[in-house]
Formats: structure tokens, C-alpha cells, sequence
């Protein structure tokens, strides 16, 4: 035996020993990979034996590619002498290292065609996986060439190929640990990266990572972690443990509190979490009796190891530097400067979504044709669909502004602007609440106010204090539902009015503090009363959760820098100090929030989300500020706010898609352009009544006595839905009761819906009527069946479509048909949608 | 022409999917967002096995709550008192009952004169006499009425949701194509409309809980049948023709999304509805006559035959109300004795019937059936003791007319409950009220979150069932904090651990 061969079997001895010892490592970390969890949840139809191999994909790839990377190794050290006594080891190597390559490659193609994986980063890692296979027999390849045909002067070329193959496989292998682990798995250790954990103002929970082994925490630490920890006590604990409701006699909600601990003594030990009560309790399963939360979810991982590090930390509380543990927003109006215009894009809105664009990859697209985007602003400025007449004369103007011109002309048709905006005021005011009011008459009727004050497009600023210091016409607002009887404190008229004015025009919800401290925001009871007590008469005395307290309430806006509520003046001075405070162009918050409802009511969607939560993170601050400010700057015109989006290049684009609602709302929500719509109850009454037959007669209408109500100045000729009173048919569509406020309707359908208008009396009386008259004035399907299309959607028919309706139709159609027709079209998604 | 394809075959998989989880009793919910992502499916899988575990803890999966609108007196129903038969120069304080007694198949329960069908079958159930309405003050009936549908006294800041949506949103319907919230025979048209509809809805929860309104028994059929004058025929037609123009349309081109596909899954739904043979429960025509002739005592009694055929096909929770129109009905503010006679006479066969008719066809095990009223009444007291209100009715001290002589005032403080089926004890008395003015509750009093818990608690829904509205939760009754009365089912109270439940002020 030489020497040479010697060392050959030693050290392929070696080698076996090592795969030996470090298999059931290997063998350890698959089973625990979050991928063959999940995949255990995961059924399907794939044959079991490829749903197996594909499962052995994160077995199989750990280990070869451990090979060829050590090959690569293995070759920069031998760089001097390829012929090193290591050669055959290396051969070994690269063979078995290519051939399980390849392996695995086939194997994490089964994996991923059966898995819940998808997107880039499969691809890449795909991809990568399949050249790495390729690369590695290749070089195997090579090998082969050069040992047995001595080629040498493939050498370099080898060698290259195999340092190339290990980085492949380096990338393959981290494209692989993103998909399962997620991709800030590598980055966001790095404190320099985008990604890091503990980076300032991150929204990930407080960095453990960053601060293990550090023995002191700065103050700002200390702040923050403390910050954190008593987010989580609001989030999972106030509930039972803050001054509303303190069971076990532990209050969580202040400081001296919380280290005094509950009836059964302290909680904390700080320094000491092993013997804290509180990390016992939260520990516990969640069937023992003690385990806190006792009532919602169970506190996560995170949170608990959270709580952990604090205590161990010696549960740092500064006093000073307190940051708030709910985001509020900016009270103060902002002017950010707007972006250069560029040969594309002039309009403002355009400018600050490029900004927004940019930063988030977001591609312009095309605008829409004319035909969407005529159906578009008919439907979002004055709530009808456009005449066939109408579209035919867009599409014949010529102009090059022409859509800025429309939009003008449709902003100047006061009234059947009024008639559109009419439904969303009267569900945002509560308005057009036809019940006895209680027997006290407590609802009166603003709408003959409303009218007016939309037909003449009043200033917002003059629109709100007229609803704040109210007249005869506009007093129903702040006026209250006062019910017979003893009511709840929380809901005495005077709490209704701050309860309301702060949730329509301050998009605030102060209806938690009117009963006890929020634990959803930083509001406290006192700040609720202080503000309802300007609409009182007499000084309320606050109530937590029914109970009367015995303190008196202050008077105060809920921002004292808005000013100051003379406490001992008569109501009506107090409401006209409310009026002209709150109105100050330095209330941002007031005029962030209206430009944020009407921007919601275009684009399907607020810039800010849900549109009575102002104090959540705007998808772009900047486009909300300029926007706000721009509208104190034009006199508070809302028709100018509307020509400015409406006629922006952003509103034009193609309306985006959604197949999740809950994603509507949720803060990874990304702007790419209106989401499309459902028409509202009067919407979809009214595009009826134009294409198809008029829904109401005239009779229907409930406001005639009102003067300033002259619907015949409307330029439609049909009785508009909002004008009349609410029926089971509007009812079933979505408009509301109106005795709560509503800001937002269902935007999904409901068998109820669907019922009401496959089988409800009124509305196939409607189709019934309609169908008699166009029968007498069309004798046949063709032209009923273009004509149908014409007035309902904008277009003509295809012909596959006429084919279809034709089958039903026939020739020279009967009533009956063409009723079924015009219901199949009115039905239509396509009808039913703003796009 | 791919992504077409693709786009129908999901819809076929999608309504698939959706018949499948509605078969296993998931929430609608779940159903009308059977469209989104992956990791959401799982999660609704998740939800429905929840659902699942819940049933096989629950003694009922159907509801029916017989509602007698307008307050209905106690001493003049089931918890009869001393008998003072009218004569002229009567004095009112004398009278406490306008009835006689007369025996039940309960040894030692009486009820009052006029309800001897349903005295027959009492022994199915369980009589609670000592329900205590809310003292909301100046007595208004539709804001009571609000209270008990919907555990919350009104106003409300936000719409606070029906029992009956609750259960829908909880639960989903037990038959996928009957409503899972069905509401019989109140009109919303008249007196009190308005504040009718303030409860009579499924609030926050969203229309798709709202209840299914049948305002006349009669015609309940037209609800679930195609428009009037269409045949089956033309019907199924038209339909045909409107799936065809769907696919299609040269919308396709925008492809769907969350509300085209909602839109779609809520007509094809109202289609099964109205195409399905169960949709023929609703047509009382095919009942036998003599079956029929039981319940016809009118609307109410005609709307308990239909909430009989209603659940032997699988309905989830169904309201026959005898209709509150003020001053009418149960709301006896003059001529109260007579009236009574009539109301009476109105609700005693038929529901008497129905817990037979049950029994009979083996329903009466998992449906509970409640009778129930927002309060009582009394000839002297208005409100309750203690907390005397406002007269609504004059009353003369001595009664010369017979139309003074009855029950004309609201009485808060103790009323009769009803239950029987669905877990409850069988032959039990709950509670009880003084013999003497005031006949006010003095054992065991009952309040409606308590009440509210027991039906949840029948259906397996926990007591801390509770949906999210404006960041906070909002439960099924007021902080979740109520609890079942096991009692009612023959069980052991459950201990409250009053030491941890203490609440301090600060």
C-alpha cells in the first residue's frame, strides 16, 4: 500500500466519520424547520410519495452543498498544487456535492409546487438552485476531463467554475432560509440595514437582540422598553386592571400603581423575574386559574420574554421623557413644499403620489379611457350614471383638457351635486332620521340646511360652525337622540354631541372615554367631559361607567392650545367660542380630516384608514398635509378639493383590485390607485332609474315642504333616491337607520341584498314597467339589446353578449323577456361598480 | 383566455367550497370570505372547527322566541293572584288578578284562566316567574323591547346587534339556504317604526346578519319564491341568462375581485334559496287543514306554524312577535280584561301546539323555544316599586266601567318567562313573586343578560363571544361578564369567583 493510496482511504475514512457525526445534527435542524410544520397543515391531492421526496427537499439540500462548498475550500487551499494529497478527497467532494445538487433540486421542485409558496423569492431561489445543479455537474464534468484526459488546461477554468458554483450555492441556500424564515432573517441583525430590529421608530416589538449582554440600558432605552412593556399591559391588561375596573385591587396603569402591586402584595421584583409574580402568572397555562390575561388572548412569546428582560432589567420607569404609547397625530397643520412639477405630472396630488410612487416601486400606468373615467366622475361628483348622449359628446370633444373642463361642468351642477353629497352628510350627521325621536322629538331634521349649504358649496370652515353653534336650521346635529326615560351617562345628549362632533369632523373616537379612561388611546374620561360639558347648560358631573363620581366636570376643548371655553359662559357663548376654535386654520386635524373623507370617497379608500381614526399613520403624511393646508389656503372649498383629485392623473388611474377586504385597513396597505367601488343603495336606485326606468315616483319624495329643497332645478329627470324616505329596498342596499352616525357603508353583498332584488315586489315593479315601455318603444331585440347596453353601460354589446341575450330574447320580443333582460343587466357586476 | 378560465373555475370551487363549509356549519363570515388568501383559508378552517367544537358542547341548535309585544301582565297570564271578578264600584287597589285560577298539569301551578292548552304541556318545560326587567325610567316600550333583543339598553353609541344576529354571525345558518335569522310578523311600518328598526337589525355586525323580515305568515312564501307572476320555469331561465351575461361580459377583462365575488356568491345564494324544496316550508297551503285550523288564531298563531316548519328544515333562530303596535296587542292601556281575553285566546293553542308538534317529530330536544315579553303590567303600580315613574294611564280609585277594569299600567318587576326544548329542565319552576301588591320578584330574580347567556349557552356559544367595533370589544351581553343560569337545565350553578370579579372604584 503507498502512501498515497494510504492517505486516499484515511481520508476518506475521515470523511465518513465527520458525515456520521454531523448527520443527526443536519437531521435535527430539518425536523425543526418551520417548513415541514407548516407543511404538515397543508392537504391536497398530490401523490403522497412526491408530497414525501418533495418534503425531503430541506433534508437533501443542507448536506450536499455543505460538499461543494467545502470543494471550493478545499481547492483555494491546494491553489499552489492541484495534484495535493487532498486531490481524490476534492474529486469525492465535487461528485457527491453535483450529484446531490441535483438532487435537490429536483426535490425542491416538488416541494414547492405542493407548499403555499410563491412570489420572487421562490423563483429566485429556484432558479439559483437549478444553476447551482447545472454549475456543480459541470464542474464535475471538468474534473473528469481533466483527471482522465489530463487536460490541465482546464484547470483555471475548473477551478473558477467551482468557486462560481459555491457562491451560487451560498445564494440558493439564502434565498432558501428567506422563504421559510422569512427575508429580514439575515438582514435584520445588521444594525445598518433597513431591516434591523432595534433601529429607532421601528414597529417590530423592542430589540432583545440589540440589547443582550448590555449591563446598563441608556435612558432612551430605558424609555423605550418601558414604553413597550406598558403598551402591552394597555393592549392585554388595562381591561381589569386600570382605574375602571381594578381587579384584585392591581392597577397597571400608573406607575406607583403598578409597583405597589395588588392584594396580594407586589408583583414585581425588580431585577428578580424569577420570583415576580406577575412573570408567574403570565407564564402559566392558560387553563390554570391564575394565568394572566384571564380573559383574551394569551400574551405571545415576544411580549412575555419582553416583560421578562424588563424586570430582569430592574423594570426601568423613567419619569421624564414619557413617550405616548398610542401614535396621536400632529394637531398643527403642515405645508410640506410641493415636489418640482415635470413634463408628466403638474397636478399637486400627482406630484406628492410620485414622491409616494418612488419610495415604494409603485409603477404610473395609463390613464383610463374616457368612457371610465366620464362613468367615474358622473357617478363620484353628482352620483348618476352618464346618458349615452353625454358620453357620446366626450367622446367627441376634442379638447385637450376636455376631462378638466367635465369635471368643472359636473361641479357646477349645484343641484344634483347637492342631491349626491346629500346621502353621505346624512349618514355622517345622522340626518333624515324619520323615527318619533323617542317621543321627544330630539332628531330635528337639518336638511333643509344640508341642501342649501351643499347646493351653495358653503365654506367648510362656515359648514362646520354652523353645525357647532348651530341656528334653527342646523341645531339636530349636536341636538342629540334623547330617548324616554333614565339614560346611561355615557349617553346624555351632551356626550352624544362630543361624542359625534369628535368622531365626524375630528375623526376621533372619544366613545370609550365617555364611560371610563381609554385604554385604546392616551383620552381620559375627564378630557370627554370637559368637552361635553361645552354643550350643557349646567356643569356635568363625570361619570365613570354609570357612577357618579362627585367631581365636576372643566370646560375645555379637547386640544386646550385651540383655546380657551369661557367655563361660566352661557352655552350658546361657549358653542360660539367652540365654533371659531375649532374652526382656527392652526386645527389641522379638522381640515386633515374632511380632505381624508372626500379623498376616501373617490378612492375607495382614505389616505388615512379607518376615516374616523385620524391618529393612524397616513399612507403618505405629506400628500395629507399639503392637501389640508391647500384646503385652508382655497377658502375651504370642497369643490375644489374634488376638481384637484378628481382631475389629478392619480385618480385616473386603472381602479386596482382587492381580494381581501381585511386588507383594505391594514397598515401594509400600499396606493396604487382607486379601489374599486360598490355603488351606494341611492347610487344603484338612481343609474336604474336613468338606464332602465324611473324607481320613484314623484310622490315618493319625503322633503317637498322644505323651500330651499327644489329637486325639479335638478337636470335629472327622475326623482333622485336621496330624497326619499328609506324603504326596505334602500334598506336592503345599505343605507343606514341613521340613529348612529355611519361614515362608511358595507362594501360587500349579502344574501338579504340579493333576495331583495331577485324577488322584491318593488323593484320588479320597477323592471315590470320598465320592460312595458321599452317594448312599446323598440320593436326589436337587436335594438332593445344595444340600446339596454347603451344606457346602462356605456357600450354596446359584444357580440357574444347579444348572442346570449338574444336566446332569451328573441326576434321580436315579448314584456316579460326584456323584464328578465333589463334584470340580468342591472345585476351585472359591471352595473353595480364604480372601476 | 387562460386567466378566464382560471377566474370560473374558481368560482366553481369557490361555490363548492362554500355549500361544503356552510353543510358544516361554518359562520357566514367565514363563507362570503371563502375567496381570500392561503393562510386566511386555514385560519377559517380554524374557525369552523371552533364552531364544530362548540355544537358538541350545545343542548340546541335552533331558536324560537315567542314574543308577546306590549307587555304582558304576569298576574293575568302565568303567575295568577288573588281573583277579583269586576263589579261596579270596584276599588282598583283590591284587584291583583282579573282572571281565576286554574290548574296545570303541575301539581301546585296555577295559571290564569284562558291558557289551559299550554297549561297542558308546561310540564316540558320550564315557567320563570321572576323575571326583572331594567328600570329604565319613564317607561317606553320600544326602547325595553330594544333592551331585551339586544342585552343593550338604548341609546347606544354605536348599532347594537339582535340576539338573533348574533347567533347568525356565531353559528351561520344550520341550513344553507334558510336565513339564519328570520323575523315573523312584525311590520315596521307602523307607530314606533323607526325605533322598531333600531333593534330590529344586525347593527355593526353587518346586513349580512340582518334578519330576514316576514311580516305576515300568510305570505311568507312570496319571500322565498320568484317575484309574483314568474314561473319556476322563467325563473331558473333568467337566471341562466344572467350567469351567461357574467362570463360573457366584457367586464372579464378587469377580472374580479372581493366584491364582484361577494355579488356573485349572494345571487347564486338567493337562487338556491328560492329554487330549493325547502323554500315549500314557507308555504303554509301545503300544512294539513287540521293542523292548520290549530294554529289559525291568527297572525301569531300562523307565525308559529311557520317557525315549526321552518325548523324541522333547519332554521337557526326565527321571532314570531304578536306585534307591537302601541296601544295595541299586549299593550293593554284600557279594557284590559277584555283584551286579555283575545290575547289569550291569540296565543295559547297554537303555541301550545308547537311544543307538541316538536315533541312529536323529535325537534323539541335541540330547539329551545322561549315566550318572553319586554315587562308586565299591573293595575296600580307604573314602573316598579321604589322607582315609581310617571303615570301613563289614569286608573279611578273605584271602577264603574268595565274598561278600567284590568291590567292598564307597566310593571318592571316581575314577569313570566317561558322555555321550553333544547336542554331545559323539564317540569321546573323558576323563581317567584309576592303574593300581595306589589306582586314584585322575591326569589330568584332573573335579569336579561342572565337570560341572553342561557340561550347562548344552549347553542355553545361562549359567554365571551364578542366582535371588535371602533378598536374595542364589544360582547354578546355587557362586558361579557354574565353568566348562564345552569339551573334552568337541571345543572349545578357555576361558582363565580366573586373575589377575583370584585370591581373598586379609584
Amino acid at each position: 500500500m503507498n502512501s498515497k493510496a494510504f492517505n486516499k482511504y484515511k481520508f476518506l475514512a475521515l470523511l465518513l466519520l465527520l458525515v456520521a457525526v454531523l448527520y443527526p445534527f443536519f437531521l435535527a435542524d430539518v425536523l425543526a424547520d418551520p417548513v415541514t410544520e407548516a407543511a404538515t397543515s397543508t392537504a391536497n391531492d398530490t401523490f403522497w410519495l412526491f408530497k414525501l421526496l418533495g418534503r425531503l427537499h430541506p433534508l437533501a439540500v443542507h448536506f450536499p452543498v455543505t460538499l461543494l462548498c467545502l470543494a471550493a475550500l478545499l481547492e483555494v487551499v491546494t491553489l499552489k498544487d492541484f495534484n495535493s494529497r487532498l486531490r481524490p478527497g476534492i474529486d469525492l467532494l465535487v461528485i457527491l456535492g453535483a450529484a446531490g445538487a441535483v438532487l435537490s433540486a429536483l426535490l425542491g421542485w416538488m416541494l414547492a409546487g405542493q407548499e403555499d409558496y410563491g412570489g420572487d423569492t421562490l423563483a429566485i431561489h429556484r432558479w439559483t438552485g437549478v444553476a447551482t445543479a447545472v454549475l456543480g455537474i459541470m464542474a464535475a464534468y471538468l474534473l473528469y476531463t481533466i483527471e482522465k484526459q489530463n487536460r490541465w488546461e482546464l484547470i483555471k477554468y475548473y477551478r473558477g467554475l467551482i468557486l462560481f458554483t459555491a457562491v451560487g450555492v451560498t445564494a440558493a441556500g439564502h434565498y432558501g432560509a428567506s422563504l421559510t424564515h422569512g427575508d429580514m432573517y439575515l438582514t435584520s441583525v445588521i444594525p445598518w440595514s433597513d431591516d434591523y430590529e432595534g433601529a429607532p421608530g421601528s414597529k417590530s416589538n423592542f430589540s432583545l437582540v440589540s440589547l443582550k449582554g448590555n449591563n446598563k440600558l441608556s435612558h432612551e432605552q430605558e424609555i423605550e422598553l418601558n414604553t413597550q412593556v406598558r403598551a402591552i399591559f394597555a393592549h392585554n391588561c388595562y381591561k381589569c386592571h386600570s382605574s375602571d375596573k381594578i381587579k384584585g385591587e392591581l392597577r397597571l396603569d400608573q406607575k406607583d400603581m403598578v409597583f405597589k402591586g395588588g392584594k396580594h402584595g407586589q408583583i414585581i421584583e425588580p431585577g428578580k423575574p424569577h420570583e415576580s409574580e406577575i412573570i408567574r402568572r403570565i407564564n402559566l397555562p392558560r387553563s390554570h386559574k391564575e394565568a394572566m390575561p384571564g380573559k383574551g388572548k394569551p400574551l405571545s412569546k415576544e411580549d412575555i420574554q419582553l416583560i421578562t428582560y424588563w424586570v430582569e432589567k430592574g423594570a426601568p420607569w423613567p419619569d421624564k421623557g414619557q413617550k405616548n404609547i398610542f401614535r396621536v397625530a400632529e394637531l398643527k397643520p403642515r405645508n410640506p413644499s410641493l415636489p418640482k412639477a415635470t413634463q408628466n405630472l403638474q397636478n399637486p396630488v400627482d406630484l406628492w403620489v410620485n414622491e409616494y410612487f418612488k419610495k415604494n416601486n409603485v409603477a404610473w400606468t395609463n390613464v383610463v379611457s374616457d368612457r371610465i373615467y366620464l362613468r367615474r366622475i358622473y357617478l363620484d361628483i353628482i352620483g348618476v350614471v352618464p346618458t349615452p348622449e353625454e358620453l357620446d359628446a366626450f367622446a367627441q370633444d376634442s379638447r385637450a383638457d376636455k376631462r378638466n373642463i367635465w369635471v368643472r361642468q359636473l361641479l357646477n351642477r349645484n343641484d344634483d351635486y347637492a342631491l349626491h353629497w346629500l346621502t353621505f352628510w346624512n349618514d355622517a350627521l345622522r340626518n333624515d332620521y324619520s323615527g318619533t325621536g323617542y317621543i321627544t322629538n330630539g332628531r330635528t331634521n337639518i336638511s333643509d340646511w344640508l341642501y342649501k349649504s351643499l347646493q351653495s358649496n358653503k365654506p367648510y370652515n362656515q359648514f362646520v360652525k354652523e353645525l357647532l353653534n348651530p341656528g334653527k336650521g342646523s341645531e339636530g346635529f349636536i341636538n342629540g337622540i334623547k330617548w324616554r326615560g333614565v339614560v346611561n351617562a355615557s349617553q346624555r345628549t351632551e356626550m352624544q354631541a362630543a361624542q359625534n362632533v369628535s368622531q365626524v369632523l375630528l375623526g376621533l373616537n372619544l366613545k370609550c372615554t365617555s364611560c371610563h379612561d381609554s385604554f385604546i388611546s392616551d383620552w381620559k374620561l375627564k378630557d370627554a367631559y370637559a368637552f361635553a360639558n361645552i354643550f350643557s347648560d349646567s356643569t356635568l358631573e363625570i361619570n365613570r361607567c354609570d357612577v357618579p363620581t362627585g367631581k365636576m366636570a372643566e370646560t375645555k376643548i379637547l386640544w386646550e392650545e385651540l383655546g380657551t371655553i369661557e367655563e361660566a359662559a352661557p352655552v350658546k357663548e361657549k358653542l360660539r367660542q367652540l365654533a371659531e376654535n375649532l374652526t382656527k386654520p392652526a386645527n389641522g386635524r379638522l381640515y386633515r380630516t374632511i380632505v381624508n373623507r372626500i379623498w376616501a370617497q373617490m378612492f375607495g379608500r382614505g389616505i388615512v384608514a379607518p376615516v374616523d381614526a385620524m391618529d393612524n399613520e397616513p399612507w403618505s403624511q405629506d400628500l395629507l398635509d399639503w392637501l389640508a393646508s391647500d384646503f385652508v389656503a382655497r377658502n375651504y372649498d370642497l369643490k375644489e378639493l374634488i376638481y384637484l383629485i378628481a382631475t389629478s392623473k392619480t385618480y385616473q388611474l386603472p381602479s386596482v383590485k382587492i381580494m381581501d377586504e381585511q386588507k383594505i385597513n391594514a397598515p401594509d396597505f400600499r396606493f396604487a390607485g382607486m379601489l374599486r367601488k360598490r355603488m351606494s343603495a341611492e347610487q344603484f336606485a338612481d343609474a336604474v332609474s336613468s338606464a332602465i326606468q324611473p324607481v320613484y315616483a314623484d310622490s315618493a319624495v319625503q322633503y317637498k315642504h322644505f323651500p330651499e329643497l327644489k329637486p325639479e332645478q335638478a337636470s335629472t329627470p327622475f326623482v333622485r333616491a336621496s330624497l326619499v324616505k328609506n324603504d326596505g329596498f334602500l334598506t336592503a342596499l345599505g343605507r343606514p337607520n341613521r340613529e348612529t352616525v355611519i361614515t362608511g357603508r358595507d362594501s360587500q353583498a349579502n344574501l338579504l341584498q340579493a333576495l331583495e332584488l331577485t324577488n322584491g315586489k318593488a323593484f320588479n315593479a320597477v323592471l315590470k314597467r320598465g320592460a312595458d315601455s321599452w317594448v312599446a318603444r323598440y320593436k326589436d331585440s337587436d335594438t332593445i339589446i344595444r340600446e339596454v347596453y347603451r344606457k346602462a353601460l356605456g357600450r354596446a354589446p359584444v357580440p357574444k353578449e347579444i348572442n346570449v341575450a338574444k336566446q332569451v330574447l328573441g326576434p321580436t320580443p315579448n314584456s316579460e323577456a326584456v323584464q328578465d333582460f333589463l334584470w340580468a343587466v342591472v345585476l351585472l357586476p359591471e352595473f353595480q361598480l364604480i372601476y | 383566455m387562460h386567466s378566464k378560465w382560471n377566474r370560473r373555475e374558481f368560482l366553481k370551487t369557490a361555490s363548492a367550497a362554500t355549500l361544503g363549509a356552510l353543510a358544516a356549519g361554518a359562520p357566514m363570515a367565514g363563507l362570503l370570505s371563502s375567496c381570500s388568501s392561503s393562510s386566511d383559508k386555514n385560519k377559517k378552517l380554524l374557525e369552523s372547527d371552533a364552531v364544530k367544537q362548540r355544537l358538541a358542547n350545545s343542548t340546541a341548535d335552533t331558536v324560537i322566541l315567542l314574543w308577546m309585544a306590549g307587555g304582558m301582565a304576569h298576574t293575568d297570564t302565568f303567575d295568577p293572584k288573588q281573583y277579583t271578578p269586576f263589579e261596579k264600584g270596584l276599588d282598583s287597589n283590591r284587584v291583583l288578578s282579573t282572571f281565576k285560577a286554574v290548574p296545570t298539569v303541575l301539581d301546585g301551578v296555577n295559571f290564569s284562566e284562558g291558557l289551559e292548552s299550554i297549561g297542558k304541556i308546561i310540564d316540558k318545560g320550564t315557567l320563570i316567574r321572576s323575571y326583572v326587567a331594567a328600570d329604565l325610567g319613564h317607561i317606553l316600550h320600544s326602547r325595553h323591547q330594544y333592551h331585551w333583543h339586544t342585552c343593550y339598553e338604548p341609546p347606544q353609541s354605536v348599532a347594537a346587534p339582535h340576539m338573533g344576529a348574533w347567533i347568525a354571525k356565531e353559528l351561520g345558518p344550520k341550513n344553507p339556504v334558510i336565513p339564519a335569522f328570520i323575523d315573523i310578523g312584525q311590520r315596521l311600518t307602523l307607530g314606533e317604526g323607526e325605533e322598531l328598526k333600531a333593534f330590529h337589525t344586525s347593527g355593526f355586525l353587518g346586513n349580512e346578519f340582518g334578519p330576514f323580515m316576514i311580516p305576515d305568515p300568510t305570505t311568507g312564501l312570496d319571500s322565498v319564491k320568484p317575484p309574483v307572476g314568474m314561473s319556476y320555469k322563467r325563473f331558473e331561465k333568467r337566471n341562466e341568462l344572467y350567469n351567461k351575461l357574467i362570463s360573457e361580459s366584457a367586464f372579464g377583462e378587469f377580472g374580479s375581485d372581493y366584491q364582484k365575488e361577494s355579488l356573485r356568491r349572494a345571487m347564486e345564494q338567493s337562487y338556491m334559496l328560492l329554487n330549493s324544496p325547502e323554500a315549500k316550508a314557507f308555504d303554509l297551503s301545503t300544512e294539513p287543514k287540521e293542523s292548520y285550523d290549530i294554529y289559525n288564531t291568527g297572525r301569531f298563531g300562523l307565525g308559529c306554524l311557520l317557525a315549526r316548519r321552518l325548523t324541522e328544515k333547519g332554521a337557526r333562530f326565527i321571532s314570531v312577535t304578536t306585534e307591537y303596535v302601541p296601544f295595541m296587542g299586549w299593550d293593554t292601556h284600557e279594557n284590559g280584561h277584555t283584551r286579555m281575553k283575545g290575547m289569550k285566546k291569540e296565543i295559547d293553542a297554537p303555541v301550545a301546539q308547537l311544543i307538541k308538534d316538536l315533541e312529536r317529530t323529535g325537534h323539541l330536544d335541540r330547539t329551545l323555544v322561549i315566550l318572553a315579553s319586554e315587562f308586565s303590567r299591573d293595575m296600580m303600580l307604573e314602573g316598579r316599586p321604589g322607582a315609581e315613574v310617571k303615570h301613563q294611564v289614569d286608573q279611578p280609585t273605584i271602577i264603574n266601567d268595565i274598561k278600567n277594569y284590568g291590567m292598564h299600567r307597566h310593571f318592571t318587576d316581575g314577569c313570566s318567562i317561558l322555555m321550553f326544548g333544547g336542554g331545559i329542565q323539564k317540569g321546573h319552576v323558576y323563581g317567584k313573586t309576592a303574593d300581595e301588591r306589589p306582586c314584585k320578584t322575591i326569589e330568584k330574580p332573573i335579569k336579561i343578560d342572565q337570560i341572553h347567556q342561557s340561550i347562548y349557552h344552549a347553542l355553545g356559544i361562549p359567554e365571551d363571544a364578542h366582535a371588535i367595533i371602533e378598536e374595542r370589544p364589544f360582547y354578546t351581553t355587557p362586558d361579557g361578564v354574565a353568566k348562564p343560569v345552569m339551573e334552568l337545565f337541571g345543572k349545578k350553578e357555576v361558582k363565580e369567583d366573586t373575589e377575583e370579579d370584585e370591581v373598586k372604584e379609584a
